[in-house]
């Protein structure tokens, strides 16, 4: 019996259905069809009429959201991918993660993004879109990167009166397994110290974890021993886990999936150099993909994107700095 | 007869594996390109697996009702040389397996970078000066725990680094600190702390050396008709004054492009106190006589000694005189304080044949080394022979000092 | 709580339609009242940032206002003063929020129009124009799950505010989801200073209620008595499931965009055509000539309504503004998850 991280995040919200008539779930062909990527899959029969499918219309989708948040609900919203949340931009930061600020009415929505690129999804269903909502005051963003926190964080991202972007990568959906559903979980806010190391703090979040996790299998074997940080959240970024761990290995290498400029990496960097200089060895590093959109061609996305071999190389200059 | 992977193929978007439904034509039998071989189920559709080129299906690797990831082998076609050639398909193409599930496939293998050709991002390297193997750059880190221990540079003089060309990693450092402990420590005075870090500073600047052998005789005679007796220093002190009151410019200071002038003829001397040397100051030594200063002078090297030396009578001096001679040596370097450039030495007088042109022959003297150790930046040999020769000219007719 | 200028179950106890219209007057006086005093405020410097009035708009907006029951929900927009003001909004929310008191429903934090009490039902408008339209969808899509039946959502959109995607997504979605949404058109003939031929290429806006599959009707913003009647009959069908409603109502707009604006741009041909008629003069003819009001009591209620204003300012200039070293700077609900990342 082993569970994916899809049937994780199928399984959050079948319970917060089942534990919350609060909770319904608004996206487009979540309804009967289970959502393009089944992350949906019976739940519409399960609990009729708190599943339904919505019109091509990010905007609305998100308005009607904070409305329904207003009246006292917790509406999950299933963006059919990241790349597509921009026509729904302005209701997220403008109007979910301005309300409570403005009126102390909080706005308790929690919107799924189907996350990162897999190879041929090209640019527009590629993109990883947390730190652009991470720089907008009143969201909280997620970025679970193991089964078991893809199901323990919506189901917090569920019961957080704040709005929650929620940021599911479509690689793991399928690729991640683990045995079982978790029946504890850390909080939001604080990171995991997926490896512990000695040499270098390796910062990394949602995918991008498990290629630092190969990379740390392989510097192993040559001595070196990383720290393999996995944010979780990267708002709140938990600069605490971070600074202790840079503490202890005086190095910085921090990895996104996602474009150099102002993104997680940049303020990993920012914070640690900001707060932790005298804790640093040697610079600290980024590695992000590529300034340029998400190429289509199986060639360009493995060259675009960091992996395992680029994150390596990144390490052993870091190392020997 | 080449063998031609059958590879299962990405079929769809995040799909990550398939099950095997039928294998649809039986081993042995012939195929024409693109005719499906396999049947496989994913969690979206069922669909099939085609076949690369004509050939004999040779065997299967799968079983039915597995699933099989995306890249992976799932039997093997015969096919002719022409056509695997043709199709290019003659090697078995491990890059599909990898780039869909980088990361997760524990076999990858480690790349060397050689073979990465791709721009990587370019990660400069550290400021360290080329061949400055050393404590010449020292990360944040380092330099905290340095202040924390309070230690500089200089104290890591004896510290290889093996960090990038040279530099001391924090790793070496940790490493020193605690081979450190293994040895006998013991407590270092205040004193030794404070002229260590006054040397230190002083050394940060090009110091050079030059010495003039003088006839002490005159001043020796000249001294044992004195009560009280000047105490050697004290002759050399009066003479430099005097010298510096004709042409102060040698104990100019250069502080970048400036040069900053003395504005009064303050002379110090160096007394040896337990743990270091204290520098009592005469001031405006051009304007008293020798026998004037020999009160004072006493004093305060009693004071020196007792450690008990006011305030105003330390610091502000513009040079310094130190009487090496006393510890039976008859060269040395002294350091200039760090905010001086000259520091005036004299050495021990010995007896010396010295050759007289008059007499013809070799006749016995007194002769000592008098040293100039100067910061090179501000004067050059020349200029410092030339106060020197005054120096020794002065003392040579200690009756006018 | 929503201090209720009128009690909206009395509105079921007027008696005729005279009161109805007496009532609406008398709203209608109070918001252009407000409204002048507030640009005229502006004009002594005495106002941060713009000021927005609704001259020319008091018929239509206090028609919907007076609709509207409490557990419905309303999203006015930035020339609706009536409409608040008939909905019960407090006259001190307005003076608060323009004068930016701390002790206003916004405490300073945002300005202007941007106000409202969203538990009461009196949602805030954002400045994208068209995204409150899905938000008063998802109000009513909770009623429904909740059970909750025979209540309404009300929004107001001008000319301009029809052209963005966020109207026409929200417009269709209310569509599909046969929402009871009222959604008040205010035709005004200018978008700041586009004219209306700049922002649609339709017959008229009722055009596109058909475009959507919803009900739409026409009405003369200029007559209260046309307002109070067509804008109350498509809030009762709404009300009694008829699915969404549009009102599109042909009016001109009779200030600037902004108070900074002096609107210099109108066709004077506008101005003095029939549509260039002051609602609030119309108004007063006709009570008087229906003999619901006589000069002596039109003369009352102005000189009450301007005692009340001017109280209500006297009062919140001295009222404090907000103490930036005591705000919590905290934009989340949930604090444990705030960051609190710059030093003070």
């Amino acid at each position: 019996m082993s569970v994916t991280y899809l049937d994780a995040i199928r399984e959050a919200q079948a319970r917060a259905l089942a534990d919350d008539p609060r909770v319904f779930i608004y996206g487009q062909d979540v309804g009967a069809f289970g959502g393009a990527f089944k992350a949906t899959k019976n739940l519409a029969q399960k609990f009729p009429g708190r599943v339904m499918d919505a019109p091509i219309s990010e905007d609305a989708m998100i308005g009607l959201a904070v409305g329904a948040a207003i009246q006292g609900m917790r509406p999950i919203i299933e963006m059919q991918f990241a790349d597509f949340s921009t026509p729904g931009f302005n209701q997220i930061v403008n109007q979910a993660a301005t309300l409570h600020w403005r009126t102390r009415v909080p706005c308790p929505i929690t919107v799924r993004l189907p996350c990162g690129g897999t190879s041929g999804s090209g640019p527009f269903h590629s993109q990883s879109m947390e730190a652009i909502y991470a720089h907008y005051p009143g969201l909280v963003v997620m970025t679970p990167a193991t089964v078991e926190d893809a199901y323990s964080m919506l189901l917090e991202a569920v019961a957080i009166d704040d709005p929650v972007i929620f940021c599911e990568h479509k690689y793991l959906y399928y690729h991640l397994k683990a045995e079982r559903l978790p029946t504890e979980a850390m909080p939001t806010g604080k990171a995991r110290i997926a490896r512990p190391g000695r040499d270098m703090t390796l910062v990394a979040y949602s995918a991008m974890v498990h290629e630092a996790l190969a990379v740390a299998e392989e510097l192993a074997a040559e001595g070196a021993e990383l720290e393999v940080v996995d944010l979780r959240s990267v708002k709140p970024l938990d600069t605490d886990t971070v600074m202790a761990s840079v503490a202890r290995t005086g190095r910085l290498l921090c990895v996104g999936e996602a474009w150099p400029w102002g993104g997680v990496t940049a303020e990993v960097v920012a914070r640690v150099a900001s707060e932790g200089f005298g804790l640093l060895d040697a610079p600290p590093q980024r590695l992000n993909a590529k300034d340029t959109p998400v190429p289509y061609h199986p060639n360009l996305w493995a060259a675009h994107r960091p992996t395992a071999r680029s994150i390596a190389a990144a390490a052993r200059r870091l190392l020997r700095l | 007869m080449p063998s031609i992977p059958i590879i299962m193929p990405q079929l769809g978007e995040s799909i990550a594996e398939a099950t095997i439904v039928n294998l649809l034509v039986p081993v042995g039998d012939q195929v024409q390109t693109d005719q499906d071989i396999i049947e496989v189920e994913t969690s979206k559709a069922t669909m099939n697996v085609a076949s690369p080129c004509p050939g004999r299906v040779e065997r299967f690797l799968v079983k039915l009702g597995e699933s099989y990831p995306v890249g992976a082998v799932l039997g093997y076609l015969e096919a002719s040389p022409a056509d695997a050639a043709r199709l290019g398909l003659d090697v078995v193409p491990a890059r599909n397996g990898e780039e869909s599930e980088a990361g997760l496939d524990p076999s990858r293998r480690t790349q060397t970078e050689s073979t990465h050709k791709s721009v990587q991002p370019t990660v400069r390297g550290l400021p360290v000066p080329a061949n400055a193997a050393g404590a010449s750059y020292m990360s944040p880190r380092m330099k905290a725990r340095m202040v924390e221990l309070g230690l500089h540079a200089a104290d890591l003089a004896g510290l290889p680094g093996s960090g990038t060309a040279g530099r001391v990693t924090i790793q070496d450092f940790e490493k020193f600190i605690a081979n450190l402990e293994q040895h006998k420590l013991s407590q270092a005075s205040t004193m030794r702390v404070a002229v260590a870090d006054a040397m230190r500073r002083s050394w940060t600047r090009p110091l050079a050396t030059v010495a003039l052998p003088v006839c002490f005789d005159a001043l020796l005679n000249h001294r044992r008709t004195c009560n009280p007796k000047p105490g050697p220093a004290l002759y050399a002190l009066r003479a430099l004054a005097l010298a510096l009151s004709e042409n102060s410019a040698p104990a100019g200071r250069l502080i970048g492009n400036k040069i900053v002038h003395p504005s009064a003829i303050d002379v110090g001397f160096a007394v040896e106190a337990e743990e270091g040397v204290l520098v009592p100051v005469i001031r405006n030594a051009e304007k008293h006589r020798l026998k004037d200063m020999v009160k004072r002078y006493d004093e305060l090297v009693e004071l020196a000694r007792q450690r008990k030396l006011p305030v105003e009578a330390t610091g502000g001096s513009i040079a310094t005189v130190t009487n090496f001679g006393t510890f039976g040596l008859t060269w040395a370097t002294p350091i200039p304080l760090p905010e001086q450039t000259l520091v005036l030495g004299m050495g021990a007088a010995r007896r010396v044949p010295n050759w007289d042109a008059a007499k013809g022959q070799f006749v016995p003297v007194m002769e000592a080394n008098l040293t100039l150790s100067f910061d090179h930046r501000v004067l050059d040999g020349g200029a410092a022979g030339r106060l020197l020769a005054r120096v020794a000219q002065l003392l040579a007719s200690p009756e006018t000092l | 709580m929503v201090h209720a200028l009128f009690n909206h179950h009395a509105v079921d106890e007027v008696s005729s339609f005279g009161d109805l219209y007496v009532k609406a007057y008398r709203v209608m006086l109070l918001a252009r009242v407000l409204d002048d005093k507030f640009a005229s405020l502006y004009r002594m410097g005495k106002i941060h940032g713009g000021v927005f009035v609704g001259r020319g708009q008091e018929a239509l907006s206090v028609s919907l206002g007076l609709a509207l029951r409490r557990g419905d929900v309303f999203a006015p927009l930035i020339r609706d003063a009536a409409g608040r003001l008939a909905f019960g909004e407090p006259v001190l929310d307005a003076v608060r929020t323009y004068l930016g008191s701390a002790l206003g429903p916004m405490r300073a934090r945002d300005g202007n129009i941007h106000r409202g009490r969203p538990t009461e039902g009196l949602f805030v408008m954002i400045s994208h124009l068209g995204a409150m339209i899905s938000v008063v969808n998802g109000a009513l899509l909770a009623h429904r799950l909740k059970g909750i039946k025979g209540t309404v959502g009300a929004t107001c959109i001008g000319d301009g505010g029809t052209s963005t995607g966020a109207f026409h997504e929200g417009v269709n979605q209310a569509a599909v989801e046969k929402l009871p949404l009222v959604l008040v058109v205010a035709d005004n003939q200018y978008a700041y200073s586009t004219p209306t031929a700049r922002q649609f290429a339709c017959g008229s806006l009722l055009d596109k209620a058909a475009g959507y599959g919803i009900e739409g009707q026409p009405v003369d913003g200029t007559d209260l008595a046309a307002c109070l009647k067509v804008v109350g009959e498509a809030v009762n069908r709404a009300r009694e499931g008829g699915g969404p409603q549009m009102v599109v109502a042909r009016l001109l707009r009779l200030c600037g965009h902004g108070e900074h604006d002096d609107a210099s741009y109108v066709d004077p041909k506008l101005k003095a055509s029939p549509l260039g008629q002051d609602c609030l003069q119309v108004a007063e003819t006709h009570l008087l000539r229906s003999g619901w009001a006589d000069l002596k009591a039109l003369s009352a209620w102005r000189a009450e309504t301007a005692q009340r204003v001017e109280e209500s300012v006297a009062k919140v200039q001295r009222e404090p503004g907000p103490d930036p070293y005591k705000q919590d700077w905290c934009a989340l609900a949930s604090k444990r998850l705030s960051e609190g990342q710059e030093p003070d």
